[in-house]
């Protein structure tokens, strides 16, 4: 994690972003500020179409908003082209999506190599296998990601998004695609990896019971944030509905 | 950070890597990784550009192993290290000793005569031998036995071996006769080869063989006779360096010998140069399936790189650049590249075994025999990565720019955009690249540049097309039938089939329809427009003294008959203002008049039908220094001017003579013609016979058959040429290469199926989607054909009208400026091309969704 010389991990202020072309054009962010400080466990929460997968994405630099700041690590995203933003998100930033996004013709170790050999890493595999084993997955490594479980790809994205230890990991509905005791299992990784590294965690998701578990809640709804409370709020709201 | 955040170090990596050594440079270890997909959606890819190499690779292999062949054999084609040939006249003794100092030599003579047998008669080759012919290689005659032998003189009757030709033409077998001249011959066998027919040149007629002592027995042999001697010399010493002195010492002790020297390095330089031309236009062709082929594999990578959107904004969501990503396709290309093109390359590295016995039936040649030509190959593995780069560069520069957000928006996955400059600069480079080794390498690069001009052009002008094609289904009023309201949608929906069917058919199509055109027109002309033109006979070596009996018994046979006659003579052009004539530089439609023997001729008034154009004629009792008339357009590519003095060896003597004037000749009407035209005192007193033209006014076979009787009977010495005869033969050999030429048309029409396949298979689920969807509605089996029936029937018809349009005005530009010769059109050629553009894209469109038909959207339904 670089030396940012501030508590932010990421800043965003009056962010705002519009998808599609005239009349399907639709305003998504609206005028976003915000910030998640080095350390915090943030969950984003709202209903569908409120905007916080793509808040996410915006904040991971996978999206440019229209207008506003998105400060990461203490660097503007706005100033990095597009080819600086990929090495930029292959050093400080880690994502794992609903969908694993593992690429189909790599081996599960592989697939984890590939920020590491992307910077130039000589040890990359050899890092890669430790960062599967962190994740239970030491002895599948030489597997295709069509020949893991659902639960087990999810790992392997975990491990790939950790394993050059970003400054913060992004999990958008990380455990959307998979049922429940499998998504428990994740989401107790997730959690037991944060707790162990220290990285900034940015998780999005629909359940407010998960959300609960993190430091910090933010709630959104029509691209806008209408709450932002701590965990134990949420855990009230949950308890009293 | 607690001791798990630094991960282990005791763990074995698992699997290794699976065979992609981290060594590698990145974007080479991805690219392997990625090809371990498969080839799946690469078969049209690979088939396209193995399909175009290999023909590049064969059409080249198989000229250079006629050419290697030639000059390997060149002592065996040449009949000699050397030969000498000369006109009219043979060698004279000072001449002849100074070749039999330098080793064997061994004289043939060869001349055109009328072979007779009884009623029957046929204009024949004849070549008389001696012995030690030939001086290498060996004559095959049926059943074997010693030519010389054979031809000697039995009990007063000389021998004869002939093609199995003249045999069958005459009626005759071993132990019958055959007369030529004053003498009858006994048929003594079937001549299956001979060693140097190639260096002879085109016959009119079968080859019969007899010895020199059977041919001055004929009487056929006078002063002025058309008779081409010919003295092969097998040298003492072969080297190099003696043959070339032995060529120069010639030139220099004998300046006015007239004779044609040829080399065993230059055995047979027309016909060397004729397949080197008939390679560069099959090259061509095989140049235009490989860019046919290029639409498919710009399909596949683009359908490719399509599907791989996901992964290529996975690798930029954890870090890779844009750079990363386009080398990790490059080279994922560049390998499935390689391995068409090594496919391609081995079946052309075969085609020269596999052709071997079917060349070796038209080239005797044993050379040719197969073996791998490594220049040939490689230029075709040239070409094969100049055109994979050339199509895939468009899709692989925009795979560059595939947004990380593809992951998560479905929308962009249909953004269409330019690539960068980078990558438009490098396309550009290749493309011209392309066309540089095309061009570059050409024997002719003029009409290489104009057939990859046309071919670009058609190429734009089809995109055109398939452009307006989708803009009318567009703006056309919605059509009440649901079927044709699907299939008109079909047809211009983002993502139609429609330019990749226009495009790959097109091509193709239209070359068809160009050479077809071509090849009807030009057996037309022969066929039917220079037979009406044409004189009905051409009549060689009629003594000069004889010449008024010829005419009266031209008169009595064929009174309607006009007859038209002129002194003839061979001559060779030696030097233009004195630069000697293989050191002039000529343009390549007037090279040819400085290559070996020309007829010439003099007369005091300008032919009929020409017209003077630079000059004037000489006066009726001119006798001043010989002056020379000369075809104007060969004048010019000369660059001879009025005044200029021209050097010329005719029997055996270098005249002087200085242009008077140019006129222009019309070669395509048959009659006679010469470039050179003397003033009449240049040959008042030199030993000549006479060309005969007549030309009947009906087309009389009885009549014709009367003429041919009366002339072999009475005027034995003279070679009777009945046009009929020679232009079906000239029409046969067009034949052949048309034939040889629609093998390889056909080439590029098979790309263009492949293409068309190719394209079908990637709209297949398109379709798919459709018809479930359509069915599940209510949609009939039938309706859903129909309405494909539709759409493809549209889209052939439209395809086959631009092939028609762009092959006729190709080939009326073509035998219009080129070739001189009329164009009509002809609706065959325009069936043919209606038929197939329908059946392709029908076959091929319904082909693939007629399983989908048939089966319940139910299952479909869960899929999509």
């Amino acid at each position: 994690m670089p030396d940012t010389g501030s508590d932010d991990a990421v800043r965003i202020e009056n962010v705002h972003l519009s998808l599609g072309s005239g009349a399907a054009r639709v305003h998504i962010l609206r005028g976003l500020t915000a910030s998640i400080r080095v350390g915090q466990t943030v969950g984003i929460v709202g209903p569908s179409g409120s905007g916080k997968s793509t808040l996410l994405t915006v904040m991971a630099g996978l999206e440019r908003p229209d207008s506003g700041m998105v400060s990461v690590a203490e660097t503007d995203l706005g100033t990095l082209d597009e080819d600086g933003l990929a090495r930029f998100r292959g050093q400080h930033i880690g994502v794992v999506f609903q969908s694993f996004h593992l690429i189909p013709n790599m081996t599960a170790l592989e697939n984890v190599a590939v920020p590491l050999e992307l910077t130039g890493r000589r040890d990359a595999f050899d890092r890669a296998a430790a960062e599967l084993d962190a994740v239970g997955l030491g002895a599948r490594g030489g597997h295709y990601p069509a020949e893991l479980s659902g639960g087990e790809q999810q790992r392997v994205a975990l491990a790939r998004a950790l394993v050059g230890q970003p400054a913060i990991l992004f999990a958008d509905e990380p455990t959307g695609n998979l049922d429940g005791d499998t998504g428990d299992a994740i989401i107790r990784l997730i959690f037991d990896l944060h707790d162990m590294r220290g990285t900034t965690l940015v998780l999005v998701t629909h359940d407010l019971g998960l959300a609960a578990r993190c430091g910090r809640v933010i709630s959104m709804r029509d691209g806008q944030i209408v709450s932002n409370g701590t965990g134990a709020d949420i855990q009230a709201q949950v308890a009293a509905e | 950070m607690s001791a798990m955040a630094e991960p282990s170090r005791s763990i074995t990596p698992v699997g290794a890597v699976r065979g992609t050594s981290s060594r590698l440079p990145l974007p080479l270890r991805f690219a392997l990784r990625e090809l371990r997909g498969g080839l799946k959606g690469f078969y049209v890819f690979i088939a396209c550009i193995a399909l175009g190499v290999a023909a590049i690779a064969g059409v080249g292999s198989v000229s250079r192993a006629l050419i290697d062949g030639i000059n390997q054999e060149g002592q065996t084609i040449l009949g000699g290290d050397a030969a000498f040939i000369l006109i009219h006249r043979e060698l004279d003794p000072d001449e002849y000793a100074f070749l039999d100092g330098h080793g064997e030599v061994v004289t043939t003579a060869s001349l055109r005569a009328m072979a007779t047998v009884g009623d029957q008669r046929t204009l024949s080759e004849v070549k008389a031998v001696e012995d030690g012919y030939p001086l290498f290689g060996a004559v095959e005659i049926a059943g074997g036995g010693d030519l010389y032998d054979l031809i000697s003189e039995r009990d007063g009757v000389y021998g004869l071996v002939a093609e199995r030709t003249l045999f069958d033409r005459l009626g005759v077998e071993i132990g019958d006769s055959i007369r030529f001249g004053n003498h009858d011959f006994e048929v003594r066998g079937i001549l299956d080869s001979e060693p140097d027919r190639l260096a002879g040149g085109m016959g009119f007629g079968p080859r019969a063989m007899v010895s020199r002592e059977g041919l001055d027995a004929t009487g056929l042999i006078q002063p002025g006779s058309l008779v081409r001697w010919r003295y092969g010399v097998a040298m003492d010493d072969p080297s190099d360096a003696a043959l070339r002195d032995l060529i120069a010492d010639a030139k220099d002790q004998f300046p006015d010998a007239g004779w044609e020297i040829r080399s065993r390095a230059n055995a047979a330089p027309g016909l060397t140069s004729q397949i080197e031309r008939f390679t560069q236009f099959l090259s061509l062709v095989g140049f235009t399936a490989l860019v046919v082929g290029g639409i498919g594999v710009a399909n596949a990578v683009r359908a490719h790189l399509d599907r791989r959107r996901g992964v290529i904004a996975t690798l930029k969501a954890v870090g890779a650049d844009g750079g990363t990503v386009f080398w990790t396709y490059f080279l994922q290309i560049l390998i499935l590249a390689l391995i068409a093109i090594v496919i391609g390359l081995a079946i052309g590295a075969a085609v020269p075994f596999l052709t071997q016995s079917a060349i070796q039936a038209i080239f005797p040649i044993e050379a040719a025999a197969g073996t791998a030509y490594p220049r040939e190959l490689i230029l075709a593995l040239v070409y094969g990565v100049l055109l994979a780069a050339v199509f895939a560069l468009w899709p692989l520069g925009r795979a560059r720019d595939v947004p990380v957000n593809a992951l998560f928006r479905d929308h962009v996955s249909a953004r269409a955009g330019r690539p960068r400059l980078v990558y438009l600069v490098a396309l550009a480079g290749a493309a011209l690249a392309l066309a540089g080794v095309v061009i570059g390498l050409a024997y002719d690069p003029l009409v290489s540049a104009i057939f990859v001009a046309s071919a670009i052009a058609v190429f734009i002008i089809l995109r055109a097309v398939a452009w307006l094609i989708m803009v009318i289904a567009r703006r056309v009023p919605r059509p009440r039938g649901a079927a044709l309201r699907l299939a008109v949608g079909n047809i211009h929906r983002p993502g139609a089939i429609t330019p990749t069917v226009v495009l790959s058919l097109g091509l193709g199509l239209t070359l068809f329809v160009t050479i077809g055109l071509l090849d009807g027109n030009l057996s037309r002309e022969l066929q039917r427009n220079i037979p009406d033109q044409a004189p009905s006979f051409f009549f060689l070596d009629i003594p000069r003294e004889r010449s008024g009996e010829f005419s009266d018994l031209m008169t009595e046979i064929a009174p309607d008959g006009q007859v038209e006659k002129v002194p003839m003579l061979r001559g060779r052009i030696v030097a233009v203002e004195g630069v000697r004539a293989d050191q002039i530089e000529a343009t390549p439609d007037a090279a040819w008049v400085l290559r070996g023997d020309r007829g010439v001729t003099y007369q005091d008034t300008p032919p009929e039908g020409s017209t003077l154009v630079t000059g004037e004629w000489w006066p009726a009792d001119y006798a001043g220094p010989p002056l020379v008339s000369f075809d104007d357009e060969l004048a010019t590519g000369l660059g001879l001017e009025i005044g200029e003095t021209l050097t010329v060896n005719v029997l055996g003597r270098n005249l002087e003579v200085t242009v008077a004037n140019t006129r222009t000749v019309a070669w395509e009407n048959l009659s006679i013609n010469f470039v050179m035209i003397f003033s009449p005192n240049t040959f008042a007193s030199a030993p000549h016979m006479m060309l005969a033209t007549v030309s009947l006014p009906d087309d009389s076979d009885a009549v014709e058959r009367g003429i041919m009787r009366a002339v072999s009977t009475d005027f034995p010495e003279v070679a009777t040429v009945r046009v009929k005869e020679a232009l079906d033969a000239v029409n046969g050999i067009i034949s052949q290469l048309a034939m040889a030429i629609r093998a390889a048309s056909s080439v590029t029409l098979i790309a263009g199926i492949l293409v068309l396949a190719g394209a079908l298979a990637a709209s297949h689920r398109h379709r798919v989607y459709d018809a479930v969807i359509l069915k599940t509605l209510g949609a009939t089996r039938g309706r859903l054909l129909w309405s494909y029936t539709i759409e493809f029937g549209i889209l052939g018809l439209a395809t086959a009208a631009f092939a028609l349009l762009a092959g006729s005005v190709a080939a009326y530009l073509v035998l219009t400026y080129a070739m001189a010769a009329s164009f009509v059109f002809l609706p065959g050629i325009a069936v043919f091309a209606v038929v197939s553009a329908l059946t392709l894209t029908l076959a091929l469109g319904l082909a693939g969704t007629w399983r989908i038909l048939g089966e319940k959207p139910a299952r479909h339904l869960r899929d999509l």
